[in-house]
């Protein structure tokens, strides 16, 4: 079985097509992961009761695979009157799943911040809340840069997952032409390429923002 | 119990465990507005406790610690406005890496002291003046030397115009070239009239400014002195012992 360069080329409008969708779902649920990845993180932070609860709830997030999390916010939850579209139920998936990733990526992010700064903070007489936000939390994203940007990349590579739900992202719609043309090998490199592309392009923009990032105030 | 009013830190009977480690015991201490009191003793003998436990960055357990009238620990917001009256430096700078050295200094001025931002820079240049680096400015603390970093901690720490101020040891972090220009510093903060409380190793910097020298060991507060009695032939011989040590090389 050759490769159709011909053929392969025909095929990458289509997938391209799906290229917008596959980017939009692995944004949104990068964003929505890091805002619940983040809360998560701070309830654990605070400890009690809330704070094991949730300390146990990313634990198992994490033991499980998203699939897992797909198939069952798709077909289960309907028997319980909730009925979603494969969308939302995609971006809900993904976002939860790595949330507790993500939670784990602020964790680490915060616990490498000198305790002196927090002390240096409290010492000045700045509120919990300016500490938070001057001092912290700019010291907190440069050390999440870099691990955020690989989460976004993991992101991207599980839209296929989607697939499984009838969402129109780019494998999925690589593998829709493969069934109708019996033709396997290109439809799935091309896809494979753009997603390699696209991973590139993300790394490399992740390292230049690390980059400045870390310019700022270098020590 | 009234404080008296030329009394800033009044210590009684302070305990405080870590755990099950007995770190001070039956401490007491005063400082009067003005004075310069330096702690020393061997490491592992509470003296950085003490100071941190002074503006309240520590808890304690037993017995009572005044600062400017105020007994620490009771009222979280008394504690709060009590501490305004502390400006500290810490062994390890704590400069915040992300900020330049002005905007370290004007962070508080402007968020605590609520200070318009040329308000906020007029004060924290003059103090970067009086620390003798107003050219670092707009650098980051990276970009300096330890000895230009703990200047900066210091300017930092005055830009609130604290009543007193806490060294925990300020030079020991330091390459011995760059202890001498944090030590000028102080020196001429003491000279100003500032209160010190001082944790440090550095005897020269003692006998010069110190008006009294406490001794610290195993949590206990074994032997305090004027300055000139404690550097004499007197003292506890614990003290004696631990001068022995360090002032011979």
């Amino acid at each position: 079985m050759g490769f159709d360069l011909a053929f392969a080329l025909s095929s990458v409008p289509t997938i391209l097509g799906a290229v917008g969708t596959t980017l939009c779902v692995a944004l949104v649920s990068c964003i929505g992961a890091a805002a619940i990845g983040f809360f998560f993180e701070m309830v654990r932070r605070a400890g009690g009761i809330a704070g094991l609860t949730v300390g146990f709830v990313i634990d198992f997030i994490r033991s499980t695979p998203v699939l897992a999390w797909l198939y069952f916010l798709y077909f289960v939850l309907p028997f319980y009157g909730i009925r979603l579209g494969s969308m939302t139920v995609g971006v809900m998936g993904l976002s939860l799943y790595y949330s507790g990733y993500l939670a784990e990526v602020f964790k680490a992010g915060i616990d490498a911040i000198p305790k002196g700064q927090s002390e240096a903070a409290r010492a000045l007489s700045l509120s919990r809340r300016d500490a938070v936000i001057h001092v912290i939390a700019p010291q907190m994203l440069r050390n999440i840069a870099a691990p955020l940007g690989n989460y976004f990349v993991s992101i991207l590579k599980a839209t296929p997952y989607l697939a499984v739900l009838a969402v129109p992202e780019m494998l999925g719609r690589a593998f829709d032409i493969a069934s109708e043309t019996y033709r396997y090998t290109e439809p799935l490199v091309v896809a494979g390429l753009i997603f390699l592309a696209l991973a590139l392009v993300i790394s490399h923009g992740v390292k230049r923002l690390e980059r400045r990032l870390l310019a700022v105030g270098a020590r | 119990m009234s404080a008296q009013s030329d009394t800033i830190v009044d210590i009684q009977g302070l305990n405080k465990w870590f755990g099950a480690l007995h770190v001070l015991k039956d401490v007491d201490l005063t400082v009067a507005c003005g004075s310069r009191v330096v702690v020393c003793g061997p490491s592992g003998s509470g003296k950085s406790t003490l100071i941190r436990c002074i503006n309240g960055l520590e808890s304690y357990q037993q017995g009572a610690l005044r600062l400017a009238g105020t007994t620490l620990g009771l009222n979280a917001r008394e504690t709060a406005s009590a501490r305004r009256q502390t400006g500290m430096v810490f062994q390890s700078f704590n400069l915040f890496p992300h900020l330049t050295v002005l905007s370290n200094c004007t962070l508080a001025l402007r968020r605590v002291a609520g200070r318009s931002r040329g308000e906020a820079q007029d004060i924290a240049m003059a103090h970067l003046e009086k620390v003798r680096i107003p050219e670092k400015a707009m650098s980051y603390p990276g970009q300096l030397s330890g000895g230009q970093q703990q200047r900066v901690a210091i300017a930092r720490a005055l830009c609130l115009n604290p009543r007193i101020m806490l060294f925990d040891e300020p030079t020991s972090a330091l390459d011995p070239e760059m202890i001498k220009e944090v030590l000028d510093v102080m020196v001429a903060l003491a000279r100003d009239g500032m209160t010190m409380v001082c944790v440090t190793h550095e005897m020269g910097f003692a006998r010069e400014v110190a008006d009294q020298v406490v001794f610290m060991d195993g949590g206990c507060i074994l032997d305090r002195a004027p300055a000139r009695d404690f550097f004499g032939s007197a003292g506890h011989p614990r003290s004696r012992l631990f001068l022995d040590t360090i002032l011979k090389h």
